[in-house]
């Protein structure tokens, strides 16, 4: 689904973001992408979405080659993958249905795909019972949600989620981690970069950890910290 | 037709518009100014340019014989015209000839049965050879004798065509020069928009939404505020025509206006044309400067 060879970024400013990153993401993976703030978990999704270009480095993500993009085929890329936000990006002017169906809309889909898909999203997320209200209606985690269908009314094969329990209390963060594990079994690869330590360490998925702009550890049903899980810390 | 996407779209549109309406109100006017300003100038260019593309060959001199001469004087007048090289031709226009042509032209303006006598002059019309030569003759002309008047009226069409191939390029400058200023208040009233709407176009930009899908609203918004003020300014430019252009017409009867010959709806629509590529120009330039960074 995802592949990243000797990936760097570095910015205008002379800041290295990511230095030789190299990361191979399979169909229907979830995995999380750890690290303290500002170790380049989130320029690394910006470069999956094409927010902006490799200095070197190759990255496909679904066989598109990203790192090349011309600009003109950026919306192409956007439509085949989701994108979850710590602060949501919801339009309060807009209900839950018309800030799900904005996403299909302004891709100039027919208002019948419209009408089908939307409420197919909400049912996932489980807040077709409140489409009609407006974002600040809404509780942190029912708005993420939200961000969520949105992301999902495509029917993308990719969920970035750039630090989605961000802004949430454990319970919502609970309900909405295991959203995204319902959304993985249906075949949608998962990423997530978080430095939530208890998400990480209850789902028990691969772990990728940044420090520096390096990948410094890639592990199988890894913890957040290295080699070392919340139970392993307690019984030891 | 979806009419659910066109809805959407239109939707789109409205809240756009709506949510700067004062700026938009500012742009409308400022593009009803220049539009204005153009009109006048196309109009008033096409109804001069009929008429100037005859003035040259028209030239020629209007030689009033003094009311109480004889028929015997006036020969005399009329073997010297004949003699004078530089006079191409004359014509002897009797004062009753003239009255009838008088009361061809003025038909339905005065009144023309209310004169008891004729008012007229007998009336030599003489076609110089050069047209230079016009003052210098009408001169020689004027010291006949039984000669009451010289005229050579003409000579004003002359000096306000001159004056005219003057004005048109100032005219065109102070044009071209509106049209900016209403380019640039479009365009800001744009950038204000999109500016208000940066969050919506990000997410747009986010889902995969195209520039060209983004730039549509912001595009026919500019188009909009382009036509309704060209809207406006054809509608102050009717009425103007309707009360003002009879009135110069008769105020200056010696302009060489020809309004019949101005084709009215291509001129509007020039104008309309006009507005509505600077409304949209305007509004391509702001949303695309947004869209590149």
């Amino acid at each position: 689904m995802i592949s990243i060879r000797g990936v760097s970024l570095v910015y205008p400013n002379g800041v290295r973001a990511l230095d030789n990153v190299s990361l191979e993401i399979g169909k229907g993976e979830f995995i999380f992408l750890v690290g303290h703030s500002g170790t380049g978990k989130s320029s690394l999704l910006r470069l999956l979405y094409r927010e902006m270009a490799p200095s070197i480095g190759h990255i496909t993500v679904d066989g598109i080659r990203v790192d090349r993009l011309a600009r003109g085929r950026i919306p192409a890329l956007r439509r085949r993958l989701g994108v979850v936000f710590q602060d949501y990006k919801l339009l309060s002017d807009k209900t839950v249905w018309e800030n799900v169906a904005f996403a299909l809309q302004v891709t100039g889909a027919h208002t019948r795909d419209v009408r089908r898909q939307v409420p197919r999203a909400l049912d996932l997320v489980g807040l077709a019972h409140k489409s009609r209200m407006y974002p600040n209606e809404l509780s942190g985690g029912e708005q993420q949600r939200t961000a969520i269908a949105r992301a999902l009314v495509n029917n993308p094969k990719l969920l970035l989620c750039d630090e989605p329990s961000g802004n949430l209390d454990p319970a919502n963060t609970t309900e909405i981690m295991e959203l995204l594990r319902r959304i993985n079994l249906k075949g949608t690869t998962v990423v997530v970069a978080t430095h939530n330590q208890a998400v990480v360490d209850r789902m028990r998925r691969r772990v990728v950890r940044l420090d520096n702009g390096r990948v410094i550890t890639d592990e199988e049903r890894g913890y957040y910290f290295l080699g070392l899980g919340q139970d392993q810390i307690l019984s030891g | 037709m979806d009419w659910g996407r066109i809805r959407f779209f239109l939707g789109e549109v409205q809240r756009n518009f709506t949510r700067n309406a004062g700026m938009q109100i500012t742009a409308i006017g400022t593009v009803a100014v220049t539009i204005v300003m153009l009109g006048i100038f196309l109009y008033a260019r096409s109804a001069l340019i009929h008429a100037e593309s005859g003035v040259f060959s028209q030239i020629e001199i209007s030689v009033y014989a003094d009311p109480a001469a004889t028929a015997a004087q006036e020969t005399v007048i009329r073997t010297a015209l004949a003699q004078d090289p530089r006079i191409l031709s004359v014509s002897f226009i009797p004062k009753r000839e003239g009255l009838a042509q008088m009361r061809r032209l003025m038909k339905g303006q005065i009144d023309t049965s209310l004169l008891t006598e004729n008012p007229l002059p007998d009336k030599f019309r003489i076609r110089v050879r050069e047209a230079q030569e016009v003052p210098a003759v009408a001169r020689s002309i004027a010291r006949l004798p039984h000669v009451q008047n010289v005229e050579y009226g003409r000579e004003v069409v002359q000096r306000l065509l001159q004056l005219a191939a003057v004005m048109r390029p100032v005219g065109i400058a102070v044009i071209v020069l509106f049209l900016l200023v209403a380019g640039i208040i479009i365009s800001n009233t744009i950038r204000l928009t999109v500016f208000a709407r940066r969050r919506e176009i990000s997410i747009m930009q986010l889902v995969g939404a195209t520039n060209m899908y983004i730039r549509m609203p912001f595009i026919c918004e500019g188009l909009l505020a382009g036509i309704a003020g060209t809207a406006i300014a054809v509608g102050a430019l009717a009425l103007a025509r309707a009360s003002l252009v009879p009135k110069i017409a008769s105020a200056l009867p010696w302009l060489p206006m020809n309004t019949v010959a101005v084709d009215l709806s291509t001129l509007v629509l020039e104008l309309f044309a006009v507005g509505a590529a600077v409304g949209a120009l305007a509004s391509w330039i702001a949303v695309g400067r947004y869209l590149r960074t």
